[in-house]
């Protein structure tokens, strides 16, 4: 939308809200409204030249905010707030389902409210397009689990369990973030079970750093990144998204790091005959093994 | 620009006042900011309906006197211009507020926000809502959602570059008519225009710019896809796969049924993708192992096999 359609959206949308929030502050309005106090003053004068033909005291609005307080009189036409737009019902619904995702079970009355309230938001839209949100996994979670990655420390998390149905607080130290089947879930190693455990990123309900022990298992996660070589046999998006590879070309080799062997050992498995561990050769021989022992367990049964 | 603004705003206060239509004359005569010739008026006036309709504005064209249908009047009616959401609550405007939030920093936020600032001049009373865990947002997406709205809303055509599996790019243009979000991932759904069939397209795999383009035909959006139905597996061929106990999560996820078999649990998962679920099985190494169906089965081991050769 163009600048003067978006102000003039504004100007609409100011009236309604001066009119129930009379004497609100110039700063306090600027704020609301996402715009700089000097703006917002520039909006008012503006809408202070408006009103119904004739244009003279009688019709214009009575706009008063010299005193950094804003009232607003003389403006029934514009008083009440607009129809609320596409995108923005678009944005209602979905944003509906998320919260709706989150209620306690005991509070039955917020799921009720909630869907009679998406129901009559969705009507607003005119078409029957549909729209759907599921519990996401939260932004914050995945920024603090990759940081985490990144810097090989530790995080403390809320993790709600599927099967036992309750949140447990847990110290973690992430090993690596994969994805299937568009769920992504974490392998860490748990300091509360004293053990490798994985989590699905959605039931991670909170993650914050944590300071933890180096050197838990050299096996399962090395405390320096791992560097391997891989060759591409066959193309696929699959492929390029669990390794991470933007231009990704069959026949082309391609060097990458990682904290964890398993992670490689198991990433270039699952790539079947479209990937070829190069270096480093004691990875390369533990992949070898493993695929010829999962093919002796196929052929001899 | 503020005379533009001004006359906009004035205009849209005198179609809103008005019981009756009023006549392009009676526009030019009484409403501020229309001056030149009536070449320049009439421009003026076209472009600023344009705008009006582009805010969301419904103007209303209708004849002035019935037995002189000559000339066409001008209005917008109060009923499609206020907000109309029936009786809002003070909890259930908390709701909202709530529903806004999860856009934080994500595409529709300003959306998300004037819809909040509307309902907020509705004059009803603020509640707090207390809701315990932590508010999940809606991840962002590179893609511009804004357009995928604006394109969904008026049935037009949206053209994108795709990466489909084999990692070729190739352009698509569907008619979009769902638009969700699961578990962080944008996924748009529409009617391909090339096959004329109902296809889904994970938003991140889009690569490059979206292209609107006019769509003139009526557009019945499909009824027989149901957004919430689109798991369902039931059509699939089941697959029987032990998988140790503790281990394959993400496997279990999958499954129908779990059988306890002591060391091993049995799962029944539906085939939705063989080269994907081999995939899957081949991740978890030496945890999983595959008893039916055969082609499954043959189909892993001639992975194994090529996997070995590549690597000779």
């Amino acid at each position: 939308m163009s600048a003067p359609l978006s102000r003039t959206a504004r100007l609409l949308d100011l009236v309604p809200y001066i009119n129930t929030h009379q004497g609100i502050a110039l700063k306090d309005l600027a704020k609301h409204f996402d715009v700089t106090p000097a703006q917002m003053s520039a909006d008012l004068t503006t809408l202070w030249m408006c009103g119904l033909p004739g244009y003279t005291p009688l019709e214009l609005m009575d706009l008063e905010f010299d005193s950094g307080y804003v009232t607003i009189r003389n403006a029934e036409t514009l008083a009440k707030p607009r129809a609320i737009t596409f995108q923005e019902c678009v944005a209602l619904v979905l944003g509906l389902d998320l919260v709706m995702g989150q209620f306690p079970a005991e509070r039955q009355d917020l799921m009720t409210s909630a869907r009679s309230l998406r129901e009559r938001i969705a009507r607003q839209l005119g078409v029957p397009v549909q729209l759907q949100a599921t519990s996401s996994v939260s932004n914050e979670v995945v920024l603090a689990i990759n940081k985490a990655l990144n810097q090989n420390s530790g995080l403390l998390i809320q993790y709600h369990a599927l099967y036992k149905d309750d949140v447990s607080s847990r110290t973690i130290k992430p090993i690596y973030l994969y994805e299937l089947n568009g769920q992504r879930y974490l392998r860490a190693y748990c300091f509360s079970a004293m053990d490798f455990r994985e989590f699905r990123a959605d039931r991670i309900m909170q993650a914050v750093h944590k300071e933890v022990p180096h050197g838990i298992s050299s096996h399962q996660a090395s405390e320096e990144k791992i560097g391997f070589g891989i060759s591409i046999k066959a193309a696929t998006r699959d492929i390029a998204e669990r390794f991470g590879i933007v231009d990704l070309t069959e026949n082309k080799d391609f060097s990458l790091t990682s904290y964890s062997r398993q992670w490689i050992e198991r990433s270039v498995l699952a790539s079947g005959s479209g990937v070829v561990i190069t270096s480093p050769s004691y990875i390369r021989d533990s992949v070898i093994k493993s695929a010829q022992q999962l093919l002796d367990r196929y052929e001899h049964s | 620009m503020s005379r533009k603004i001004e006359r906009l705003i004035n205009l849209t206060i005198a179609l809103l006042a008005t019981k009756r239509y009023l006549t392009k004359s009676e526009i030019f005569r009484t409403v501020e900011g229309y001056e030149g010739t009536p070449e320049t008026k009439e421009r003026m006036f076209e472009r600023d309906k344009d705008d009006l309709r582009t805010l969301g504005i419904a103007i209303e064209v209708g004849s002035f006197d019935p037995l002189f249908s000559d000339e066409s009047g001008y209005r917008i009616r109060s009923e499609n211009y206020q907000l109309n959401l029936g009786k809002i609550t003070s909890s259930e405007l908390a709701l909202l507020s709530l529903a806004a939030e999860a856009w934080q920093g994500a595409a529709l936020e300003h959306a998300a926000q004037s819809a909040v600032i509307k309902l907020n001049s509705l004059g009803i009373p603020a509640d707090t809502l207390e809701i315990p865990g932590v508010p999940l947002k809606l991840s962002n997406s590179a893609t511009d959602l804004n357009t995928i709205t604006d394109v969904i809303a008026t049935s037009d055509f949206l053209s994108f570059n795709y990466i489909a599996t084999d990692l070729t790019v190739r352009s698509r243009t569907i008619i979009p008519f769902a638009l969700s979000n699961n578990n962080g991932f944008w996924y748009l759904t529409g009617v391909d225009q090339e096959i004329l069939e109902i296809r889904t397209f994970r938003l991140d795999r889009i690569h490059g710019e979206l292209v609107k383009k006019h769509n003139k035909e009526v557009f019945e959006i499909p009824t027989d896809f149901d957004i919430f139905g689109s798991m369902d597996t039931t059509q699939h061929a089941i697959a029987t796969i032990d998988v140790r106990k503790g281990k394959g999560f993400s496997l279990r996820a999958l499954a129908t049924s779990i059988i306890d078999l002591g060391e091993w649990d049995q799962l029944s998962i539906p085939i939705v993708n063989r080269e994907t679920l081999t995939s899957q099985i081949l991740w978890h190494g030496l945890d999983v192992y595959v008893q039916e169906p055969s082609d499954l089965r043959d189909y892993l081991v001639s992975q194994l096999q090529a996997l070995i050769l590549n690597h000779e």
